[in-house]
Order: structure tokens, then C-alpha cells, then sequence
């Protein structure tokens, strides 16, 4: 299983690497015209706290380097067991898909399909389960379009 | 002073039906989801938030109040008879709550916490709209240096109570902050992150990014624990509302609760699971008879439940006085503000006094009707605890992924949803805390224009920040706030020692 120290560092480790893209990113920040005299510029803030961001970053990477842990008590490891981080990772797979079958099939493809998927990710097979969760996506629905008036697509 | 004129309009507005109506639906839909385990306050209003935006602004702030003051009782249900908390806020609760349900006592426990959390909520109504008027009166003539200050301060303490991990809520606080820079920059128009796309120039939204980062992250953690169930005996579900003169014996505990829970409230970032655990530590340490606490006596269900329900109001003073948040749900309800174009801060007092006196009065209005729905309707209730994780997960997702996107017919807005949800549940399965992050967030704009304007005003002398004596004062008490813990524990070393 995943452990807290690894993930913990490899977030750092992105968070750094973020915290340096974005950092050069605001290096191109120009304001042109009289407002470029006026006040602080305006990669002043961004860089700021891109730089208390990367600093902290360090100190939870350099704990859970040497020491293991950040401080206080957590869990050993990110998942409690396999089941666990098969369900919370496929729930994550299912909520991306969901959105990209909206954006390309519409939201009736996606309304159908949503409740079915989820309890797949989630290893739920009773009948009544998907019965109860297909009459509440419609219900829902119901709401928006007819109560609320609103265009889903 | 109380504005005698905005009370009688606001009595006028508060008693129209329809805000009657969602006011009352806002009790029941808080109380439901108070009750259902891992769905907290937060997570309640961000899922309403969209309903909102078709709704005037009183009618909106009854229903999400209503859901707010719900939510948080809601929590002691599963408490009481589950031995599992709803929310956060009910925590304290289990200790005495369960041990009384189990002895057979369930509607006498049900009947102190629906007590004591209508008492609680009805004083820190009252705090508030006797001190957020004299507050706003008084922030009025803030300027950048004091908001500035108000900012650093909110931000410390919030930084500073969450999570266990000094170095990760301060990461999360500068991250929230950071992501509020993306945009045009307010002051010069400068593009900022905006990777030519149209629909950030407006920056990161409020609401997507708030309702993603609650309510999307829960349904991802929720879908690790979908097999889990859970199960209970219904028989004494029935509520037993205690006699005054039981009420009297317990006046004090209920006083200090509601005094505690409403200064807590205030303190940003603290919210009802502090104000609880205080309160109730509190009337412990005050009690003849401590062994007895944890055994499923009476004042320890009415101490946490009356501290937790009085941070509602507590957290409304800073949010409408200054707009500052004081939890993460006060910072979805500065969302809803926003959504109907106000601002919130000291001038929505001269601007909207019809709707803050709503408020108030709204308030009082949700906490009386409490009493009456949870006499009728918690047996009923108390059977949601059944409702699977499995039903729950689609349909959260469904009511964030619509909700969302009826704000503003983007699908733009649906994918800030579906990020900010994934970068919540990264960070919680990584053992960080949501509430810098979203204070962060909404902190951002005021810390970054207060910084900048006070800088122009000063010169660029840093010193200058503090040539104004509320900034000074404020500043004191943020050291003051940090340098407690470390001084208070020096000296009781000290003293053991001796």
C-alpha cells in the first residue's frame, strides 16, 4: 500500500515544481501604459506567496524526510486497504468520465450513465441500489428543467 | 443602534410565504443531511448554493441558514443514536448522547440536545444583532491597513487551530491564497494565469471552486467507504423535551455553553467542533461531579449542543461586519452573498439593512420553528441514518455537477468543480486540512488589495503598516494569539516542576 511519506513526498516534490513553473510564468506579467508606474507590480503577490508556498512545502518535505511524519498522528498508509483505494480511485475515474460524456454526448447521456458507473467504481450490484439512485437522477432532474427552468444540455 | 425602520421591513420580508416556506425547507433539508455521516454544514449549503441564484436575497440567506442552523443539530441525531456524528460539530456529543440512548433514555437525550442547541442559537442571534451593527458601524472607517491586519490575523489563526501540521496549513493558506491571483489584476488590468482563455479573466470562481472542494472531495472519500453499513434500534427515537425547572438546574451550563460557542463562532476558523469540545470540557471542569460526565448525563449533551448551535450567529459577525469568514461554512454563505451581487463588509449594513435585520430576525425565526419540526420530524429523520453511502455518492455528485452548472450555463464552472474536488480529496487522503485552503481563497482578493493600496498609501515603508492604532491593536492580539500556547505551557511546566 501507498504510504503517508511517499505520497507526501512526491506531492512536495509537484508542489515545488508548480510553485518554480508558476513563479517563472508571473516573470511575464507586464502592465503597459501609466498603470505600469503605479503601486506594486503585479507578479509581486503571485511570486509572494508562490514563495511561502514552495518554503513550506520544503519544511513538510524535509520532516517527512528525516523525521517521517509532518507532525501530529496519521495513518500509516493513504488507503486503509486495496478495496478502499480501488473504489475512492475509480469513483475519481468515474467523476472525469462523467464530465467528458457531458461535454461530447450531452447531459442526458451523462445523467443515465452517472448513477450506473458510480456504483460500479464503488463494487454495488443490488438491484434495488441502482433502481433507487436511477429514480433520484430523474428526480433531480426533474427539478432543474421543470422547477428551475434550467437548459441542461 | 438598533435601526427600528429595517426591523419592521425586515419582519415584513422574513414573513412572506415563500420565504416562510424555504425557511422551514431549509430546516428539514439541514437536518437530513445533518444526520446522514460525512455530510457537514459546508457541504449542505454549497449543494443549496446554486438553488439561490433563482431566489431574491432574503428568501436565499432563510434557506441557507435555515440549513446551516439545521445541519449542525442534525449532527446529534446520528450522535445519539449511532454513536456516529453527523458532523463534526456533534463529536463531543457521542460521549454522553449514546451512552443515555443506550440505557433507554434516547427521547430524553434527543429532547436536551434539540433543547440546548435552540437555546444556544437563539442567544448568539440575539449577540448578533445587538454587536454586528455597533461592529459594522465601527469597521467603516477601516482602511487598507486595517483590513490588511484583519486579513493576516483571520488567516494566522485559521493556519494556526487547523490540522495538526503547522508547515501543511500554512502550504494550504498560501496555496489558497495564490489561486485567488488568477485573473485580470484588479488594480492595472494585467493578465494574470489566464492561458488565453476568456473565461479566466474573472479568476478562479468562488462557488464552483468552494462546492468542488467540500461537497466533490466528500463523494470521492465517500465511495472508499460505500460497503459500510450501518444499523440501529428505533425505540426510544421519541423526543422528550425537558421541563424548565430541569432547564433552570442546568442555567448555568447552558449560559457559559452559549457564551462560549458564540465568541468561539467569531474566531475564525475555530467553528462548532471547538466551541463544543470547549464548552463541554468546560462545564466538566466546573462540575462537583466530573466522573460522572461520559456516562450519559444531561449536561453533557446540552453543554456541546448548545456551544455548537451558538457558533451559527458567532460565525455571522466577522462574515457580515468585515467579510472575513469566520468556518468553511461561512465562507460558502459569503458565496451566496456574493451570487446575489452584494458585498460583504461594514457598508452592507448602510446598503442592505432590510437584508441584514432579515437575517437576525431570520435567525431567531429558524431556531423557534426547529423546536417544532424536530418534535415531529426526528423519528421520521432518524431513519436517513439507514440511507447507504452507495445512494448518497451519485446523487451528491449529480446535485454538484447540475447545480453548478445552472449558475451559469459554463461547463467551464463544472470542470473548476471536478479540480477543485480532486485536489480536495488529495489533500485530505494526504492528511491536510480543507479550511486554510478555503479561507485562503476567500481571503486572497482583500489580503492581496489591502497589501498593495497600503504599500502605494505607506510609500513601500512596511513600518507604516502599523502607524494605525486598530492595525496595531489587531496585530498585538494575533501575537498575543500565537505566543499563548507556548507561554501558558512554559509556566505550567514550570509550576509542576516546582
Amino acid at each position: 500500500m501507498l504510504n503517508q511519506r511517499t505520497a507526501n513526498l512526491v506531492f512536495v516534490v509537484l508542489i515545488i515544481s508548480a510553485c518554480g513553473y508558476f513563479a517563472y510564468l508571473a516573470q511575464g506579467f507586464t502592465t503597459s501604459g501609466l498603470l505600469a508606474s503605479s503601486g506594486l507590480p503585479s507578479k509581486f503577490f503571485p511570486q509572494l506567496m508562490l514563495g511561502i508556498t514552495a518554503f513550506c512545502a520544503a519544511i513538510v518535505g524535509y520532516r517527512y524526510l528525516v523525521h517521517g511524519n509532518a507532525g501530529g498522528e496519521e495513518d500509516e498508509s493513504v488507503f486503509a486497504d486495496g478495496k478502499e483505494a480501488r473504489q475512492g480511485l475509480s469513483m475519481l475515474v468515474v467523476a472525469g468520465a462523467c464530465y467528458s460524456i457531458w461535454l461530447f454526448f450531452g447531459f442526458l447521456a451523462m445523467a443515465v450513465l452517472l448513477g450506473p458507473l458510480s456504483l460500479l467504481a464503488m463494487g454495488v450490484r443490488a438491484p434495488s441500489t441502482h433502481f433507487i439512485v436511477l429514480f433520484l437522477t430523474a428526480f433531480i432532474t426533474m427539478i432543474f428543467v421543470f422547477g428551475l427552468d434550467v437548459d441542461l444540455v | 443602534m438598533l435601526d427600528i425602520a429595517a426591523l419592521t421591513t425586515a419582519s415584513g420580508l422574513l414573513i412572506d410565504p415563500l420565504t416562510m416556506g424555504l425557511l422551514i425547507l431549509g430546516i428539514v433539508v439541514g437536518l437530513v443531511i445533518g444526520i446522514l455521516p460525512g455530510l457537514g454544514p459546508p457541504i449542505a449549503i454549497a449543494l443549496a448554493l446554486p438553488f439561490t441564484f433563482h431566489l431574491d436575497a432574503v428568501p436565499a440567506m432563510a434557506l441557507l441558514l435555515g440549513i446551516y442552523s439545521a445541519a449542525i443539530y442534525g449532527g446529534s441525531i446520528s450522535a445519539i443514536a449511532v454513536g456516529i456524528p453527523g458532523t463534526g460539530a456533534a463529536i463531543a456529543t457521542v460521549l454522553d448522547g449514546h451512552n443515555m440512548y443506550k440505557s433507554g433514555r434516547g427521547g430524553e437525550a434527543l429532547g436536551f440536545s434539540l433543547a440546548g442547541s435552540i437555546i444556544g442559537g437563539l442567544v448568539s442571534a440575539l449577540f448578533l444583532m445587538l454587536v454586528a451593527p455597533l461592529l459594522a458601524g465601527f469597521a467603516v472607517q477601516f482602511g487598507p491597513r486595517e483590513y490588511l491586519a484583519i486579513s493576516v490575523f483571520g488567516l494566522a489563526v485559521v493556519v494556526r487551530v487547523a490540522g495538526k501540521s503547522l508547515p501543511k496549513g500554512l502550504l494550504m493558506g498560501g496555496l489558497g491564497i495564490f489561486l485567488t491571483t488568477w485573473g485580470l489584476d484588479e488594480l492595472n488590468g494585467t493578465e494574470r494565469y489566464t492561458f488565453g482563455s476568456y473565461h479566466l479573466y474573472e479568476g478562479l470562481p468562488l462557488v464552483p471552486f468552494l462546492v468542488g472542494l467540500f461537497a466533490m472531495s466528500e463523494v470521492l472519500i465517500g465511495a472508499e467507504r460505500a460497503a459500510r453499513k450501518v444499523d440501529f434500534s428505533n425505540t426510544s427515537l421519541t423526543v422528550r423535551l425537558p421541563g424548565l425547572k430541569t432547564l433552570g438546574r442546568m442555567k448555568d451550563v447552558i449560559f457559559r455553553s452559549s457564551i462560549i460557542g458564540t465568541v468561539i463562532g467569531i474566531i475564525p476558523g475555530e467553528g462548532a467542533a471547538v466551541g463544543a469540545f470547549f464548552a463541554y470540557s468546560e462545564a466538566k471542569r466546573r462540575s462537583k461531579t466530573p466522573e460522572r460526565y461520559g456516562t450519559g448525563i444531561p449536561e453533557g449533551i446540552v453543554a456541546p449542543e448548545t456551544a455548537n448551535n451558538a457558533t451559527v450567529a458567532g460565525a455571522l459577525v466577522p462574515t457580515l461586519t468585515l467579510g472575513v469568514p469566520g468556518s468553511p461554512a461561512a465562507a460558502v454563505l459569503l458565496g451566496a452573498l456574493l451570487i446575489q451581487g452584494l458585498t460583504p463588509g461594514p457598508k452592507l449594513f448602510s446598503e442592505e439593512p432590510d437584508l441584514m435585520y432579515a437575517i437576525f430576525l431570520g435567525l431567531f425565526a429558524i431556531n423557534i420553528a426547529m423546536m417544532f419540526i424536530g418534535l415531529v420530524a426526528i423519528r421520521f429523520a432518524a431513519q436517513l441514518i439507514r440511507v447507504p453511502t452507495s445512494v448518497i455518492v451519485p446523487t451528491v455528485m449529480l446535485l454538484s455537477f447540475v447545480g453548478i452548472y445552472s449558475v451559469s450555463n459554463s461547463f467551464f464552472n463544472v470542470g473548476v468543480l471536478l479540480s477543485a474536488g480532486i485536489l480536495g480529496y488529495v489533500i485530505r487522503k494526504l492528511g491536510y486540512s480543507m479550511v486554510p485552503l478555503s479561507i485562503g481563497f476567500v481571503l486572497g482578493p482583500i489580503l492581496e488589495n489591502s497589501l498593495r493600496q497600503s504599500l502605494t498609501i505607506a510609500d513601500g515603508s512596511v513600518t507604516e503598516f502599523f502607524d494605525t492604532p486598530i492595525g496595531l491593536a489587531i496585530y498585538a492580539a494575533l501575537a498575543l494569539t500565537i505566543l499563548w500556547e507556548p507561554i501558558a505551557s512554559r509556566r505550567r511546566r514550570a509550576t509542576e516542576e516546582t
